[in-house]
């Protein structure tokens, strides 16, 4: 029963997938029924860009329903929300009006609020709660945006919009893209709108995680880049600087907080954070091309962009994917609880191994190639002749240089703190192999990690002409050959085939020589050294804590952290300490300067508008004659 | 035709103005029984001159729902209440009708804009009904138990069918239909409510809800 149902949305996903490809390729489509609600009815429309991320939601299904056989174990609960959460994300980029998009959109977050709540627990409980209120939130703000370019452009439809937006006061105009960015910025998780991500994540099955975080959030991307170049037509110079300034803030804030984070989930969940940042830095850098009448280079940023998200979603959803396998076996999302899990489980440590590599965008892996590009756009912003938008465009640099290193940085971490040295809990010492189906999920997300990097000489073309659509702008024919990707003409080019090629001979090379050279492969093991102690155990190893520890000295304006030392002594002398116990936790300062305060304006009025409920019936009704009267007179 | 749908309005407001007037529930009760037949009558009028035959099928159904099924439900959840209120000082009708006089008045402000418009042989009665409804939720808001709430309801929801009697010669029967369901269907619930209230507080005075409040 499980199994099938996993299976169906497996299939549904394949589905998904085929007709997005169709679309990105140019297929057309669509399908009305405008008798069935008001406001237009239902409608849906197959674009490219739509066909994009369709092809997006159906592929990363398959490997996360595949995973999902083997990781739910027959588990029946949450079989039928996951199936409406699949079915309600692939009709979101098909919609055609509001009132289809708010539909989709909202059956989307109630299905992941259900899975997110799934297991009952208080944590889970309390992030399905922090969830719906920020996914409402966002929800208010679309609501109010799409009310209002309904009314101004007299039509509820996407074309109708793209059609008339040229004729909307640049006032009304920007009203719009900061009401419906605000709810397209919550569902992404753009910082500060962030927090319910690191809480949701980790809470949710890791199958689900692998969908929210991998595809889910990106809906957010999609409306990101209707409301800035499609529906509200070539839009203004401001938009452009707040999605760049939002994404370096968002990549580098991400990272940061990633660093110092040891619940395997959560680490994750906030690189989707940092992830969405280094998107929006491309997507706000073609924007500002757009703008500037710079064709080619808008589709560059553009095509980064996009590219960056179909690459994230393959190598999020592996890495969540193999937490999952981890935490499946473990027990724990605690990484100094873990260690030594390489040799338990091979094929996840592998797995997550290429995942690792390919969010650290190391080359040849795909994370490179959309880093590279995105890279790419942002160098050749002098062709822009505006000082300010160049100092934007210098922070996007600079932001994206400094994600990249803390990436790498964070990454050794996670990877070697949970998969390598001695086991550092029992749990992990009993660690087993994840299931063949949820092997063959995560490989087939390695395997696309693999092929995105390799060939983006296949994949950037398709994207181009999907962005020349949004656009409206003409499709440069020639970006290279079948091996070399070429960029604005000459000013850059890249094959990873032959980066591939060169860095495994590389690895080859002293192999080949050493053998040519004769010298013997003796093994010799023997233990590591332990500074002359004899026994060794896993409490002398390099913990998390200590990893992190550098970056929060460095970081500490971000991070203010305050050490926290128990030390309890033997009763007969302080110098025979029975116990020491070190923490060293830090505090979000959004939820400081930001959250607590909103929060506690919110109790107050709260608590002040309690005085018009009184708990009388009478009063109550009082209200709804005199509210009846008001309008009957005023109207 | 005026002279007539004029008078049954004008009478409908009159047994409305009892109600208010009035203090024991069985007399209430009687009176709402009045104020329903007065609208079947209406019905019956205006479909016989208007030439809807629809119209007097709705008064059947109008009489069979709101002057027979409706009041035994009333009478059944009404039968543990004193037959006269305890009195109460400073709780007389005399400001309930004062009140009721100035909705009246607002009522003939509000139509006015409604009567210049229109050419209706029955337009006279607009006004009245519009009263009929006002007074109605007047009475819910003063409602002392939730029978007085329910009352009030019955009576709003009554005005406002007579408003579209005589404004549009009855609303379609798919529309009617579900008003008359609807209504039936809060009866029911309330009646169920109700009596279970008392059963667990021995009163069903809507002050002690206020006990509620967190």
């Amino acid at each position: 029963m499980a199994a099938l149902a996993y299976v169906l949305a497996a299939g549904g996903g394949l589905a998904a997938a085929l007709l997005g490809l169709a679309g990105m390729a140019g297929a057309t489509f669509t399908v009305a029924a405008p008798a069935l609600l008001p406001l237009g009815g239902l409608e849906l429309t197959l674009d490219p860009l739509g066909g994009f991320f369709l092809a997006l939601i159906g592929g990363a299904a398959i490997p996360a329903s595949l995973y999902a056989v083997g990781y739910g174990g027959g588990e029946r609960r949450g079989l039928l929300a996951y199936n409406v959460f699949v079915a309600s994300m692939c009709a979101v980029p098909l919609a055609a009006n509001a009132l289809t998009f708010l539909l989709a959109w909202e059956l989307m977050s109630l299905a992941s609020y259900v899975l997110v709540a799934q297991s009952g627990d208080r944590e889970a409980v309390s992030a399905a709660w922090v969830y719906a209120v920020m996914t409402q939130a966002g929800l208010a703000c679309l609501l109010a945006g799409m009310l209002l370019l309904g009314v101004w452009t007299d039509s509820f439809r996407f074309a109708d919009w793209s059609a008339t937006a040229s004729t909307l006061p640049p006032a009304g105009a920007g009203l719009a893209f900061a009401l419906l960015g605000l709810g397209f910025g919550a569902k992404a998780g753009v910082i500060p709108l962030h927090v319910w991500l690191p809480l949701a994540h980790p809470a949710a099955p890791s199958h689900v995680s692998a969908l929210m975080s991998g595809v889910m959030i990106k809906l957010g991307i999609y409306g990101l880049m209707r409301i800035s170049l499609d529906w509200l037509g070539d839009g203004q110079a401001w938009w452009g600087i707040a999605v760049m300034l939002a994404g370096v803030i968002s990549a580098v804030a991400g990272v940061l907080y990633a660093l110092v984070e040891h619940d395997l989930k959560r680490l994750l969940a906030f690189h989707s954070i940092e992830n969405i940042g280094i998107i929006l830095i491309g997507l706000g850098a073609g924007m500002l091309f757009h703008l500037a009448s710079l064709p080619a280079l808008a589709l560059l940023g553009f095509a980064a962009a996009l590219y960056h998200t179909l690459n994230h979603a393959a190598f999020k959803a592996l890495l969540f994917l193999g937490a999952g396998a981890v935490l499946h076996a473990t027990g724990t999302r605690n990484m100094e609880e873990m260690g030594g899990l390489i040799k338990r489980m091979p094929w996840t440590a592998a797995a997550f191994l290429v995942g690792s590599a390919a969010i650290a965008a190391l080359p040849p892996l795909n994370g490179f190639v959309s880093e590279w590009l995105t890279f790419q756009a942002l160098l050749q912003n002098l062709r822009i002749d505006r000082a300010e938008q160049n100092l934007v465009f210098a922070l996007g640099i600079a932001g994206l240089a400094l994600t990249s290193g803390l990436a790498m940085a964070c990454f050794v971490k996670a990877f070697g703190i949970t998969f390598l040295a001695l086991p550092r809990s029992e749990a992990a010492a009993r660690a087993h192999e994840a299931s063949w189906p949820m092997r063959a999920g995560m490989g087939l997300l390695a395997l696309a990690c693999v092929g995105l990097g390799l060939a983006p000489t296949l994949v950037v073309p398709a994207l181009v002409r999907v962005g020349a659509d949004v656009m409206r702008v003409p499709d440069p024919a020639n970006l290279g050959g079948w091996l070399t990707l070429n960029i604005s003409g000459e000013f850059a080019s890249l094959s990873t085939v032959a980066v591939g090629a060169a860095l495994l001979a590389a690895l080859a090379l002293p192999a080949v020589l050493l053998a040519a050279a004769g010298v013997g492969r003796r093994r010799r093991l023997y233990e590591t050294w332990g500074c002359g102690r004899l026994v060794q155990t896993a409490r002398m190893e390099y913990t998390a804590t200590a990893f992190a520890n550098p970056f929060k000295r460095i970081f500490d304006f971000f991070y203010r952290p305050v050490a926290q030392l128990d030390i309890e002594a033997h009763p007969e002398s302080r110098f025979f300490v029975t116990r020491i116990e070190y923490a060293n936790p830090t505090h979000s300062v959004f939820d400081r300067w930001l959250y607590r305060p909103a929060l506690g304006v919110l109790h107050r009025t709260a608590r002040r508008a309690r005085l018009l409920q009184s708990g009388s019936a009478n009063l109550y009704l009082i209200y709804i004659l005199a509210a009846l009267l008001a309008l009957l007179v005023l109207a | 035709m005026t002279a007539l749908t004029n008078l049954l309005a004008f009478l409908g407001l009159v047994v409305t103005l009892l109600i208010v007037w009035r203090q024991g529930w069985p007399g209430r009760l009687a009176l709402f029984v009045a104020q329903s037949l007065l609208l079947a009558l209406l019905a019956v009028v205006i479909g016989i001159l208007a030439g809807k035959p629809g119209l007097l099928v709705v008064a059947a159904v109008v009489v069979l729902l709101k002057a027979w099924l409706i009041p035994r439900a009333l009478a059944r959840m009404g039968a543990g209440t004193p037959v006269l209120r305890p009195l109460a000082p400073g709780r007389s009708s005399a400001v309930p009708l004062l009140v009721s006089g100035g909705l009246v008045v607002v009522a003939y402000a509000v139509m006015l804009p409604v009567n210049a418009a229109t050419t209706l042989p029955t337009e006279g009665g607009i006004p009245l009904a519009f009263a009929m409804a006002l007074i109605g939720l007047f009475v819910c808001v003063t409602g002392r138990d939730a029978l007085g709430h329910l009352l009030g309801f019955l009576m709003f929801e009554n005005g406002i069918f007579g408003l579209a009697l005589l404004a549009t010669y009855g609303l379609p029967g798919l529309v009617e239909a579900g008003v008359f369901l609807d209504v039936l269907a809060i009866v029911l619930l309330m009646e169920g409510v109700v009596l279970r209230v008392r059963r667990e507080h021995d009163s069903i005075d809507v002050d002690r809800l206020r006990e509620l409040r967190g």
